[in-house]
């Protein structure tokens, strides 16, 4: 018999604290698809996600109706394309991701992440036109999303592919000037990207995984705020140590309803189970935001002295938390701390009390990056490249997955606003300091060698 | 052995149970399960025990009445009667309906009537009830075990439609979430 407390404290994170299963991404294995042909490459491509995943809605839907637990976000990751569609030109390359684009469409999938290239130690000839076909794909299609691994632990930084993602990123925002560059916000550089991740823009499926996959992404940093507020109005006097247990103990039901949830779609459609990714995923909705956490914690805002240590504590927290939960745990996990998504960490970076450099900072103790930051749009594709650079030498030198995603916002200069709308929110533009003249570090490019603490064999 | 039903309600006090355990330890009776609760002041319980063939239950309610003379305490004695099998539901989910809303006349009433339409059996029910408006001092938990065969779609539009009705929230989740959140 359950205890009327456990009920109701259930029922009070699901209705007042935004306790939900972010997104199911079911990944799907496009390699038995491919072919030198471009028309029969598409549609085996076609065939096999809508075989596959016709029924993913609907049981995403059916089940979060029994727990009473909306699944957010339905999406699809296939294998990177630049393997699946090596042998194509750059102009059917951009096909294939209309292809994408259609049949997310089809299968009612809001984003559908893979159109990716991994490309740490050099390029093969497919990963080299995906790279070049990127902004025309971006621009064209609205639910396709990209990434590029351009750097690893194993092998170390690729600095032709971060200087080559500048441009292309820039290129993929004057595409789309009209809507502030959106085609840029869905668009990732990796450094260590996972290969299990369901979360976009960055999901892809790796080349390891199964045929058929269900990836979970969990959310519930208002849930975990609610958590510390409750606790702290009760007693005030609690130390960092107890809040850092509450946050554990918070991340351990979170994680466990991804789980439940996750088992329970993938038995349905009769495919495996893949691994719960235990984030703290914002959405541009007031009570889901990763900023207020800060705030609770008794930070004026994000990105004030102090921030770093507190997003070190909130983020090992929830780690510790959802690894107990789950027997898999993969894709980022940790906090999110993406810009324009978060109403709070955008209102702090209009404040000025978060600037790009602590962002930055912060990221060395996170999951992620420079997420989901606007820049003026007349960065150079060298400064990009440069932001990139710094940002992929964390997560190298860290053993950990750190990625970019920056906007820069065509016609517009730091301090004007950025509107990319739905979950990408909006967000001011943040200066970039200190850039001028020609960067002439970045141009050496060449590969920055993988660090002595990569050789563990 | 025979098996009895003995239900016992009166003022909570210390000492109730002891001393019906003791007039059914001095009869033979094994008990082989007990529930009890207290609601407000009043004490619930209810005994399930196995009592010798030879002792009717006439005579052990009579030994009890007089065991338990001057605690003002209501004994009922039944027999246990074997549960026709066709009467168990060979599958069910369990599934927790809470609803929240102003204290009102007959919600319980309302809601249980179309639970038992549906042919569901409610296993544990826990009200809250304050009065007034605030939903959350006015909260009724059914945990209800809903047979395979029942149209739970059905059963839950009809639950969300007297609830809107009533001006109640009304939440249905199975069992199962409750137990992924709260148990190791």
């Amino acid at each position: 018999m359950l205890t009327r407390r456990e009920i109701l404290s259930t029922l009070e994170m699901l209705q007042s604290e935004h306790l939900d299963v972010r997104a199911v991404t079911m990944g799907i294995n496009l390699m038995d698809c491919v072919s030198s042909d471009a028309a029969a490459l598409r549609r085996n491509i076609e065939t096999k996600i809508k075989t596959l995943s016709a029924g993913l809605v609907d049981a995403c839907e059916r089940v979060g109706d029994k727990y009473g637990i909306p699944v957010v976000n339905k999406r699809i990751s296939v294998s990177p394309i630049a393997v699946v569609a090596a042998p194509l030109a750059p102009a059917q390359m951009v096909d294939v991701a209309q292809s994408l684009n259609d049949t997310a469409a089809a299968v009612n999938v809001d984003f559908i992440g893979g159109y990716s290239a991994l490309v740490e130690k050099g390029f093969a000839r497919g990963d080299r036109t995906l790279m070049e076909s990127i902004p025309a794909a971006l621009a064209q299609t609205d639910r396709v999303c990209a990434s590029v691994n351009v750097a690893s632990t194993r092998a170390g930084i690729n600095m032709d592919a971060v200087l080559m993602m500048g441009s292309v990123i820039k290129e993929a925002a004057r595409r789309t000037a009209d809507r502030d560059g959106i085609a840029a916000a869905k668009l990732c550089v990796f450094a260590n990207i996972p290969q299990d991740i369901p979360f976009m823009a960055g999901a892809y499926l790796g080349i390891g995984e199964p045929d058929a996959v269900i990836n979970v992404g969990v959310s519930g940093p208002g849930v975990v705020k609610k958590a510390i507020d409750r606790a702290l109005g009760a007693n005030p006097g609690q130390d960092l140590g107890q809040i850092s247990e509450l946050i554990k103990q918070t991340a351990y039901k979170v994680t466990r309803i991804g789980e439940l949830i996750g088992r329970e779609v993938a038995m349905n459609l009769g495919i495996e189970f893949g691994a719960v990714d235990l984030s703290l995923a914002p959405t541009p909705n007031v009570g889901d935001s990763v900023g207020e956490i800060f705030q609770s914690l008794g930070l004026l805002n994000i990105g004030v002295p102090g921030s770093t240590a507190a997003l070190a504590m909130l983020n090992d927290a929830v780690k510790k938390g959802g690894a107990f939960a789950s027997s898999h745990v993969g894709g980022l996990s940790g906090a999110f701390i993406p810009v324009s998504e978060d109403l709070n960490i955008a209102a702090a970076a209009r404040r000025g009390h978060l600037t790009l450099e602590k962002l930055e900072a912060m990221t060395s103790v996170c999951s992620v990056g420079l997420d989901m930051v606007a820049i003026p749009g007349s960065t150079s594709d060298e400064t990009v490249a440069a932001l990139i650079a710094d940002e992929m030498a964390i997560g190298v030198i860290n053993h950990k997955t750190t990625a970019t995603r920056l906007i820069p916002v065509p016609g517009k200069s730091a301090g004007e606003h950025a509107y990319f709308g739905g979950l990408l929110g909006e967000s001011v533009i943040m200066p970039v300091n200190n850039a001028e003249g020609r960067n002439r570090f970045i141009l050496h490019g060449g590969r920055i060698p993988a660090p002595i603490h990569s050789m563990k064999n | 052995m025979q098996k009895v039903i003995i239900s016992v309600l009166g003022q909570d006090r210390p000492g109730i149970i002891a001393a019906i355990a003791n007039i059914l330890f001095e009869n033979d009776g094994n008990i082989e399960n007990v529930s009890q609760t207290s609601l407000q002041s009043e004490f619930a319980g209810i005994f399930i025990v196995a009592i010798p063939d030879i002792l009717a239950q006439d005579d052990l309610a009579q030994r009890m009445a007089v065991a338990l003379d001057g605690m003002d305490l209501q004994v009922h004695i039944k027999p246990v009667e074997a549960r026709h099998v066709a009467d168990t539901p060979s599958a069910v989910e369990s599934f927790i309906i809470t609803t929240r809303g102003p204290d009102q006349k007959g919600l319980v009433a309302r809601m249980t009537t179309i639970i038992a339409r549906h042919n569901v059996n409610v296993t544990n029910c826990q009200a809250v009830f304050k009065g007034g408006d605030d939903p959350n001092s006015n909260i009724m938990i059914y945990e209800v075990d809903i047979p395979a065969d029942t149209d739970q779609q059905m059963l839950f539009s009809e639950l969300r439609q007297k609830g809107a009705d009533l001006n109640l929230q009304v939440s249905i989740q199975h069992r199962d979430i409750f137990e992924a959140l709260n148990r190791i």
